[in-house]
């Protein structure tokens, strides 16, 4: 997946990219937010073990000092040690230093008590404090009852860092455990994304096989939810083929019908003769180039949808031989055709038949007794194309004009009737399926016109 | 000769029919396809003209029935439509040639020509008979290679005899070929024009078979 996000909205950008930008976006928040909760979590539970530890030493204390011992100790040597940061002092909050009781780790130095009015007997308060060295605390506030009414507070101390350090270091596991997390999400959406988006994927291709002329309509079975869109797909197709058919069907039969009454005009005239006979003949000759230049473009535009269909060869071959033999039937043709049975094309018998109609007319006309058309193999099994190959015995053309005899309109010799376009449609015809006319000189001594077409031989 | 031209198009067909009566032909009309499927199925007729697009009933299918019934005159197709898949369509069916919309009369003349010919058997345009030639091109008759002058009428005759060389034409058969269909048949009128063909080639071409009819001989 690409993700350069060049200058553009996002409502403009892919699905997918919309996807994955979202589910970035709250997979982030989402983790983030659960981070920030497990971190206050954890630091709670660390601060209450750490509390329950202070409290024991509290507890002691204050039991010392309800029995009356004169000399009161902790049960933890750290307690002795210089500013070693663990502490505690005994007293009524608000008197002075004179009247406390504290560790020797204070070495005569005094604790602020915890913020707030003293609490109320037997209750523990919890908090921070800063110690003599500027270090922070955690403090532990004890109130107990002295007898006649007075009470007296038990504070302990002991550093935070332990906390601080628990906490930063289960807030980078953390951290380390959810960009893992945040990874695989990430790439799980990624994933799911383009699984999800396959069924859109080839919908898309499909559409674009349409427009390449690859395929008719989009087929295959596609997910409840835009197989509807399929459908309207195929059917817009369809009736945009509809609406063209019909229209080429109207040009041509314009085109066609407008024959007619040009013959008469062209026959009028010359019986007429004089100079509007030659006014009217060259304006219709013009009208016929325009009709039959129109008409071309109606035939080529009309080359839509030809996937799928196969027309065998030799039926259409035969077909024409026949038509030649008798059009030709002064000449006396020996037209020969060598065509296997299973010679398929794979495109329209139409097409098929202008193709070989053109090549074999032209064969005819120049052939001086004999016209042979053959079909073979060609390719490979994974593309397999057909080779049609018309030749005649006439008497060819020279090596440097052939190019010219497959251009539009060019006819290259006037005295043998035809609209000299007929090559030239071959070679558009063969072009619209993606295959080819060449022009060589035959063994027989005439031309030699080969048609490389998509097709196979059984 | 006797043609129909099957065309729907009323100018074009006056025009066919004026250019092959010009031309010597006997010429029957019809302008859609029930009205001519039923002529040639009807009459006989040398050579037929037939439109594809034809109302009623098509071209093709007008000529599918004919050569279903055995009908096998010449057949010549005017077609608007120059693919060949459409020329394929009427040669499958049984047309002999194909002439395609807009065309001048004067090729449309020359096919039949050729159709007739080839249909009696001849390669060329000039049928030799002894010392008779018929150019079908020119439409003229030469006796010992100089011109003979021939009203339409004697051409006719002469030209369909020798088309059927070495075969005996009955009167019958004449004046069916020789008239179109409203022509009141008398076959005396056919003796009367043999009698002045005769006089006028000097050549005795046509002989008479008792009670069957005339035959131009094959080597004469």
């Amino acid at each position: 997946m690409r993700l350069r996000l060049p200058e553009r909205p996002l409502a403009k950008r892919s699905i997918a990219v919309r996807l994955a930008v979202s589910a970035l976006f709250w997979s982030g928040v989402i983790l983030v937010g659960a981070g920030i909760v497990l971190v206050a979590l954890y630091r709670d539970a660390t601060e209450r073990g750490f509390d329950s530890r202070l409290l024991v030493h509290a507890t002691t204390l204050g039991s010392q000092v309800a029995t009356g011992r004169e000399a009161l100790v902790a049960g933890d040597p750290l307690f002795e040690l210089p500013f070693s940061g663990f502490y505690w002092q005994v007293g009524v909050p608000g008197a002075s230093l004179r009247d406390l009781d504290t560790s020797r780790s204070l070495v005569g130095a005094m604790l602020p008590w915890l913020d707030g009015p003293q609490a109320a007997l037997g209750t523990v308060r919890t908090g921070y404090v800063v110690g003599p060295d500027g270090r922070s605390l955690r403090a532990v506030e004890r109130t107990l009852a002295a007898g006649e009414g007075a009470r007296f507070t038990v504070l302990v101390a002991a550093p935070a860092d332990e906390i601080t350090g628990d906490v930063r270091r289960f807030a980078l596991a953390l951290a380390a455990t959810f960009a893992a997390l945040g990874l695989l999400l990430g790439l799980s959406t990624l994933l799911q994304i383009r699984f999800g988006l396959r069924p859109l994927a080839r919908l898309r291709a499909a559409v674009v096989a349409i427009r390449r002329g690859d395929a008719e309509t989009v087929s295959g079975d596609y997910p409840h939810d835009i197989a509807p869109l399929a459908g309207e797909i195929n059917l817009l197709i369809g009736s945009n083929r509809d609406i063209l058919e019909r229209a080429r069907t109207q040009v041509g039969n314009l085109a066609h019908a407008l024959k007619t009454p040009l013959s008469v005009l062209v026959n009028e005239a010359r019986a007429g003769g004089g100079a509007l006979a030659e006014v009217v003949e060259a304006e219709a000759e013009t009208m016929r180039r325009q009709i039959g230049y129109y008409l071309d473009r109606a035939r080529a535009a009309a080359q839509v949808g030809t996937l799928g269909t196969v027309t065998p060869v030799a039926p259409v071959a035969a077909s024409l031989m026949r038509a030649f033999a008798k059009i030709h039937a002064a000449k006396r043709l020996d037209l020969a055709l060598e065509a296997p049975e299973e010679a398929r094309f794979r495109g329209e018998k139409q097409d098929l038949e202008e193709m070989l109609g053109n090549l074999l007319d032209n064969a005819a006309k120049w052939a001086a007794s004999r016209v042979v058309l053959r079909a073979e193999a060609s390719g490979d099994a994974e593309r397999p194309r057909l080779l049609l190959i018309v030749e005649d015995d006439g008497p060819g053309v020279p090596a440097d004009r052939r190019a010219e005899m497959v251009e539009r309109g060019k006819r290259l010799d006037e005295t043998v009737p035809g609209s000299g376009l007929g090559l030239s449609i071959v070679a558009d015809l063969a072009a619209l399926y993606r295959g080819s006319l060449t022009l060589g000189e035959s063994a027989m001594g005439g031309l030699k016109a080969t048609l490389d077409l998509p097709g196979d031989v059984g | 000769m006797r043609v129909l031209v099957v065309e729907d198009d009323a100018s074009l067909n006056r025009q066919i029919v004026a250019a092959l009566t010009d031309a010597g032909y006997v010429v029957d009309k019809a302008f859609d396809g029930e009205e001519g499927q039923f002529l040639g199925e009807t009459e006989p007729y040398d050579c037929v003209i037939l439109d594809l697009g034809l109302p009623k009933t098509d071209g093709v299918s007008v000529l599918s029935a004919w050569r279903r019934e055995g009908k096998v005159m010449p057949v010549l197709i005017l077609t608007a439509r120059d693919r060949w898949s459409e020329k394929v369509q009427a040669f499958d069916a049984g047309a002999d040639d194909y002439v395609t919309k807009p065309f001048h009369v004067e090729e449309l003349l020359a096919r039949v020509r050729a159709l007739v010919r080839r249909a009696a058997g001849h390669a060329t345009s000039e049928i030799v008979c002894g010392r008779v030639t018929l150019d079908t091109r020119a439409g003229r008759v030469l006796v010992d290679d100089m011109p003979v002058k021939l009203t339409s009428h004697e051409y006719r005759l002469l030209a369909y005899m020798i088309h059927h060389k070495g075969r005996i034409v009955s009167r019958a058969e004449l004046t069916e070929h020789l008239y179109d269909q409203d022509f009141d048949r008398d076959s005396n009128t056919i003796e009367v024009f043999v009698g002045r063909l005769r006089k006028k080639l000097g050549v005795d071409v046509i002989k008479t078979m008792r009670g069957l009819g005339y035959v131009v001989e094959e080597g004469a």
